[in-house]
């Protein structure tokens, strides 16, 4: 079976985390959105379809075709890359699977498939769209909170499903764990004395590699990630899906980090979603729970949207710097490559690339010095900011520009 | 806009944004050397000019000038 992956322009409603990845790249307890599916699916004969500024970016990072469909001769399955695949996709019969009127994904027979074969997506989905409806209950991760909210429930099932338990790595004599053994400790791990890990609420999977250093304390559900740090004193709560490569301290609760990114000393960071290659400030805290208890909204698109929940914590880009003391507003969204300082109540919607200095928003020191400042962080971490990734940062830059100009603007004119 | 009026305004702004003295200012003063300024106040300089002038410079060269003349020269390229 063939499976056709594809983000479709409601990837819009997930920036600031889908502005320099495909959406399905979003990650949700253990895996990302595509792990998920590719698992779900079990074929690895994919083709993916993103938007066109991410073609070559994606093109290089997959082995995969990118948005081009040919020589289709097999059954074929097409799924919306926002999907949380959670259940195995039904291929007895012909069909496209809806929830709420959208698209989740379809089959069809090898007789038909090669009837899609050179069409872009626009067509794939018209074509999807004749087949026999089905209504299906499933998690389309439509805006960035539905991530925090599915995360603590995907890593128990994650830990259960990867069928890991144990360890493998070095556990300190002194270090301990209370509640039952569900935990798995890598490859290359290693556990320093005096931690805590608390599996009473949930299971914990330490990646290999992965340190955690002396008085920190974990609480199940959670995973950490490849070569992740967790600093001394940490307390990582319940609910947390940290990535590679991370430097973490300071209080984290029921967020996700998507990877290589810091958040070195204490502050607190709850139901959030932190991109790569962030850095946050000591102290750098965000409020996710508003003092009146009602529903948080958050800027999506430049509007802001009730996301029905009370607690959601910031959504915060790739390549984002915060200062030393930056405290977030409930429901803050911040774009990619923005350096933000601490100054009273910060606003609740940075645009991209911006630079936001004794409250107010400015252009900083231009895109070159930011690119410079990425190749900076990226080099402390062995990776190196490659020519499909700078492409895709200065289209960014440029799809951004009118939004950030007019806060901008803005900014300028009101009184100091 | 004659160049006076420029220099006039940019000590105006200069004076305002880095609290010293417009008296003390002059076209050879260097802003970070002799006025103090911070590289975060660059940055408000730079905002505050283009408010002030109504134009729209390109960052990467308005961050290179260093001295109050050179900005007034450099903003006068704008108002051309």
């Amino acid at each position: 079976m063939k499976l056709i992956v594809y983000e479709n322009d409601t990837w819009s409603n997930l920036t600031p985390l889908s502005y320099i990845r495909p959406v399905f790249e979003l990650r949700c307890g253990m895996y990302t959105l595509l792990e998920r599916i590719l698992n779900k699916a079990k074929t690895d004969d994919v083709i993916l379809f993103v938007r066109d500024y991410l073609a070559n970016l994606v093109r290089k990072k997959y082995k995969y075709p990118v948005n081009h469909v040919s020589e289709l001769n097999d059954d074929l399955l097409i799924v919306d890359g926002k999907l949380l695949a959670t259940d195995n996709f039904k291929t007895d019969k012909e069909a496209v699977y809806l929830c709420d009127n959208e698209i989740v994904y379809a089959f069809v027979k090898k007789e038909n498939a090669s009837k899609i074969n050179g069409m872009n997506l626009a067509q794939i989905l018209d074509f999807v769209k004749t087949l026999p409806a089905v209504n299906i209950d499933a998690k389309l991760m439509r805006y960035p909170w539905n991530f925090i909210h599915e995360n603590p429930e995907m890593l128990k099932k994650d830990f259960i499903s990867c069928g890991k338990k144990g360890i493998e790595g070095v556990f300190s004599p002194q270090a301990g764990v209370k509640g039952p053994d569900d935990i798995f400790i890598g490859e290359g791990a290693e556990i320093h004395p005096f931690v805590v890990l608390d599996t009473s609420s949930g299971s914990i999977f330490i990646d290999k590699k992965a340190r955690i250093f002396p008085f920190s304390r974990i609480e199940g559900p959670c995973y950490i990630g490849e070569d992740t740090h967790i600093m001394p004193g940490a307390s990582i709560r319940e609910g947390n899906s940290i990535g590679p490569v991370c430097r973490i301290g300071g209080e984290l609760e029921e967020s996700i980090i998507q990877g290589y990114s810091n958040k070195y000393h204490d502050g607190f960071i709850g139901h959030a979603y932190i991109g790569e290659f962030v850095n946050l400030g000591a102290l750098t805290t965000n409020s996710d729970l508003k003092n009146d208890y009602s529903t948080v909204s958050v800027y999506v698109n430049g509007k802001p949207v009730d996301t029905g929940d009370l607690k959601v914590g910031s959504f915060i880009g790739d390549h984002t710097k915060t200062s030393i003391g930056t405290l977030f507003n409930t429901g803050t969204s911040a774009g990619v490559m923005c350096n933000i300082t601490a100054g009273g109540i910060l606003p609740k919607f940075f645009p991209s690339f911006v630079w936001y200095v004794n409250n107010k928003f400015m252009k900083g020191f231009g895109l070159e010095m930011m690119l410079n400042t990425a190749r900076a962080a990226m080099d402390r971490r062995k990776r190196v900011l490659t020519q499909e990734e700078e492409d895709v940062i200065r289209k960014v830059y440029e799809i951004t520009a009118e939004m950030r100009k007019s806060y901008i603007a803005k900014s300028s004119k009101a009184k100091t | 806009m004659e160049r006076q009026e420029i220099e006039k305004k940019v000590k105006g702004v200069v004076s305002r944004i880095l609290g010293v003295d417009e008296s003390g200012i002059t076209s050879e003063s260097r802003f970070v050397e002799d006025l103090g300024a911070e590289s975060v106040q660059s940055l408000e300089l730079v905002a505050a000019f283009e408010e002030e002038f109504g134009i729209e410079m390109e960052e990467d060269a308005a961050l290179q000038v260093q001295t109050v003349g050179k900005a007034i020269d450099f903003i006068s390229k704008y108002l051309k």
